[in-house]
């Protein structure tokens, strides 16, 4: 039930953070009962644009209109008030509760002084009917699935008269059927009149989704493509802008008998038959969406995750499912959240550095020797440059490129064999990034095999000498020298394989 | 100066200051006497604190071990009236208590229920034990007799003033300051309580270090409790009763602090001592119970919110530091957060 008429227009809304420009002059139409897909990569101020939208930043410039007035959002409650809603995963459900009161949580219809039950379950009973969603007002939220979770979450935004729902990778935990599920809902939604912005990674969403989309690069819309003008080559191109071509391809002294053989690996429902094989000397980048189980892979390399089939091998020895034996064996990871898997927030950064090699900075496996553990703190503090230079304070009080310089500075002191980077430059300012770069090479030069997964292109395809994308589960597309371009990577993330030649 | 040697130089002055307090308001607190009790029952707080230490810097917690004691205790009374040589009784009193904390570690790393719960139940538990192995008389009435072994009531005498339960504390305390400190077990215990998963991440073996945490606070109690029913020279059911949460007191007023990570044993002993010192005051005071109980719960409120302030403040003095250093060296932004 498209129409003409505009639900919400955002002209040229700029945002900057500490001096940055986050988004330079944005300008954004949702229809009325259009799907208006939002898609860029990461960094690209989709989230800022968002959070601007729904009042949880306040823009620096530019104007909003709702319904043709201007309007001003400050506040979460403002945008509600002008019917916009943000469906979170699940955040705001309370799993005790049953659908119903989840969605009067805090604004209980009263009577009396006392929350009136049968008004409330009428009314959800009324949005489910009107919207035709599968789904029981009675049901406890901690017994369903994620799709009906969602559903609930969009209730709750209905039953205040939303009428843009903005849903931000809704399906990146959802199951293929829930996913189906979740799409159901849209349509029963846009039917009705009411609108979605939808971001999302997957290309084969939008296509099948989107009425309209509207693609977004280094904080400016870049073009607004309709339903027919949707194509895989024209997204890419639009999202990744003229792709800067690698003139020096670097020599990699790649050893071969430094070899880590991945066989059949499967993990629980998120990896089956995963098979490769990782060299010495060189960087091997693993590309994918978030949730493709590129992250579970790491972990079953590391010994932190129990693959449930496969084998694993180094040098053609078996690994240990252990992490502590395979540190011992020159295993080193650097994690995806670092705050929780790889830092001590509140201890200081000699400890984060020392914290796995007390096998050697202690005498008899027990006594720690005291002048060494300051020594390899101190050599990781000069080598990685972290700043300030202190080995005392706690490592919460760094930059979040001085704690990652930290976590890599753990691995440093060892011999390393195998480093396992996830997402290691998330969060980073652009400066340290190039350092870790040069580190993380240097550590391959050195003859370490280095596995690195990165969400963001233009790193995996300038680090990586050859990369992987990893797709529901299995490698999708092994992508060496030339090939490994950023439109190859975001298009076999997606599952399509490209065609000869790179998009312009 | 320092953030922990700060906490720590704050808990001790407060110690002299409420001495002094006392000394000057109450006629026997200066006496020598007093101060040998009061470093007595400060030792039998401290022993056990010095145990519940290791598992708070852990990140976990054990309130058994009021329970613990009162079991310890009454093995230590079974041997010793067995004719059990006191050597035999203190190590059996030890391994009882390692025993029940085993059973604690089994409950929390294997079958994966949450510390809190587990200690408080098993505290019950272990009391419960104790009560079937009290002495009884002929109808069956728990009654509580005299120990009369020589060998074990040794452990309760003291040399020049100086009880034997002093000394092993004081002694105990260094080296579980080392331990802590100096080796590999306890930074990995520190970590542990720091951030679980990133020390799982980094190849400390999690399950292992916490079960032995528990066993090490389980074999302090035991220790605790030999020298409290040598010095008694007998055993009643509510040994220990209260022990657990006043252990735990004492570490909290130390500084070491819940949900671990930070602290050690010196922060056990000045807090056994605060805890004592005060007790003693309430009592020298002429005060009823009701007083003691409010004031010792004041007194874990006030320490608990000092801390978070003194966090709080101390974080900020660190950014001020490191905005320095940038602005010093041109480097880069640190996250505000």
């Amino acid at each position: 039930m498209r129409s003409e008429e505009i639900v919400l227009r955002a002209e040229g809304i700029r945002k900057q953070f500490n001096g940055i420009e986050v988004l330079k002059g944005v300008d954004l139409e949702i229809r009325a009962g259009e799907v208006n897909a939002l898609m860029g990569e990461n960094g690209a101020g989709k989230s800022t644009i968002i959070k601007i939208i729904s009042g949880v930043y306040e823009k620096d410039a530019g104007q909003i209109y709702i319904g043709g007035k201007a309007v001003e959002i400050k506040t979460r409650q403002d945008a509600r008030r002008y019917g916009i809603s943000v469906i979170y995963q699940e955040l705001s459900l309370v799993p005790s509760l049953t659908v119903t009161e989840n969605i009067f949580l805090g604004q209980e219809i009263m009577r009396r002084g006392l929350p009136d039950r049968r008004a409330m379950k009428n009314r959800v009973c009324a949005l489910i009917d009107t919207y035709g969603f599968d789904l029981k007002e009675n049901a406890l939220v901690g017994s369903l699935g994620m799709a009906k979770r969602q559903m609930t979450e969009i209730l709750k935004a209905l039953s205040q008269d939303a009428k843009l729902l903005i849903m931000d990778e809704p399906t990146s935990a959802l199951s293929a059927a829930e996913t189906e599920k979740l799409f159901e809902t849209m349509n029963g939604l846009t039917a009705r009149g009411a609108s979605v912005l939808y971001i999302s990674h997957r290309l084969e969403e939008i296509y099948r989704m989107a009425d309209r989309l509207t693609v977004m690069r280094d904080g400016s819309v870049v073009g607004i493509l309709d339903k027919t003008e949707i194509t895989p080559e024209k997204v890419t191109t639009m999202m990744i802008g003229r792709e800067l071509k690698q003139t020096q391809k670097r020599s990699v002294r790649r050893s071969d008998s430094q070899c880590l053989e991945v066989k059949n690996l499967s993990y629980k429902k998120l990896l089956t038959d995963i098979s490769f094989c990782a060299y010495g000397g060189e960087i091997l980048g693993i590309g994918g969406l978030v949730g493709s189980g590129r992250t579970e892979l790491i972990h079953c390399i590391y010994g932190s995750a129990k693959k449930s089939g496969g084998s694993i091998t180094l040098r053609g020895k078996p690994l240990s499912g252990r992490v502590r034996r395979n540190i011992k064996n020159g295993f080193g990871l650097v994690p995806e959240d670092r705050r929780s898997e790889g830092f001590f927030a509140v201890l200081p950064v000699e400890r984060n550095i020392n914290i796995a090699s007390y096998d050697f900075l202690s005498a008899f496996g027990a006594f720690v020797k005291r002048r060494q553990e300051i020594a390899n703190a101190e050599n990781a503090i000069d080598k990685y440059d972290v700043r300030p230079a202190m080995r005392n304070i706690p490592v919460e009080n760094l930059s979040g490129g001085n704690q990652q310089k930290v976590v890599l500075g753990r691995w440093l002191s060892r011999d390393l064999n195998v480093l396992l980077l996830d997402e290691p430059t998330a969060g980073v300012d652009v400066g340290v990034k190039a350092d870790l770069y040069s580190y993380i090479r240097e550590l391959a030069d050195n003859g370490a095999i280095v596995i690195m997964v990165s969400s963001d292109l233009e790193e995996l395809t300038n680090v990586s000498d050859r990369i992987l994308v990893v797709r529901e589960g299995k490698i999708f597309a092994e992508l060496t020298g030339g090939e490994a371009t950023q439109t190859a990577v975001l298009l076999a993330s997606s599952g399509i394989r490209e065609a000869e030649g790179d998009a312009e | 100066m320092n953030n922990k040697l700060a906490r720590k130089l704050i808990t001790l002055a407060l110690i002299v200051i409420i001495a002094l307090i006392f000394g000057a308001t109450t006629k026997s607190f200066y006496t020598l006497r007093n101060f040998q009790m009061l470093l007595r029952e400060a030792a039998f707080i401290g022993l056990i604190s010095l145990g519940v230490s290791f598992v708070i810097i852990g990140g976990c917690i054990d309130l058994s071990s009021g329970g613990i004691i009162c079991f310890s205790g009454i093995v230590c009374a079974r041997l010793a009236q067995m004719g059990a040589p006191g050597v035999v009784v203190l190590l059996g009193a030890v391994v009882a208590g390692c025993l029940c904390g085993a059973i604690n570690g089994f409950c929390i790393t294997k079958l994966k229920i949450n510390d809190f719960v587990t200690t408080l139940a098993s505290g019950y538990v272990f009391s419960g034990i104790t009560l079937f192995l009290m002495f009884r008389d002929a109808r069956g009435r728990i009654e509580s007799p005299l120990i009369r072994s020589e060998s074990f009531l040794v452990f309760g005498k003291h040399i020049n003033g100086f009880y034997y339960i002093t000394i092993a504390w004081i002694a105990l305390a260094v080296i579980v300051y080392l331990v802590q400190s100096r080796t590999r077990f306890g930074l990995h215990v520190v970590s542990m309580g720091s951030s679980e998963k990133s020390s799982a991440m980094s190849g400390v073996p999690i399950g292992r270090l916490k079960f032995l945490t528990f066993v090490l606070c389980g074999a302090f109690c035991g220790l605790a409790a030999v020298f409290t029913v040598s010095y008694q020279a007998t055993t009643y059911p509510n040994l220990g009763g209260g022990m657990g949460f006043q252990a735990v007191a004492a570490c909290v007023i130390g500084g070491v602090v819940l949900g671990g990570g930070k602290g050690d044993a010196t922060g056990a002993v000045f807090g056994s001592v605060f805890l004592v010192l005060i007790l003693n005051g309430i009592y020298k005071y002429g005060l009823s119970t009701a007083w003691q109980y409010f004031i010792q719960g004041g007194i874990i409120l006030i320490a608990i919110f000092f801390d978070a302030l003194f966090g709080s403040l101390s974080q900020k003095r660190l950014e001020l530091l490191s905005h320095a250093d940038e602005i010093g060296t041109g480097g880069e932004t640190l996250n505000a957060k």
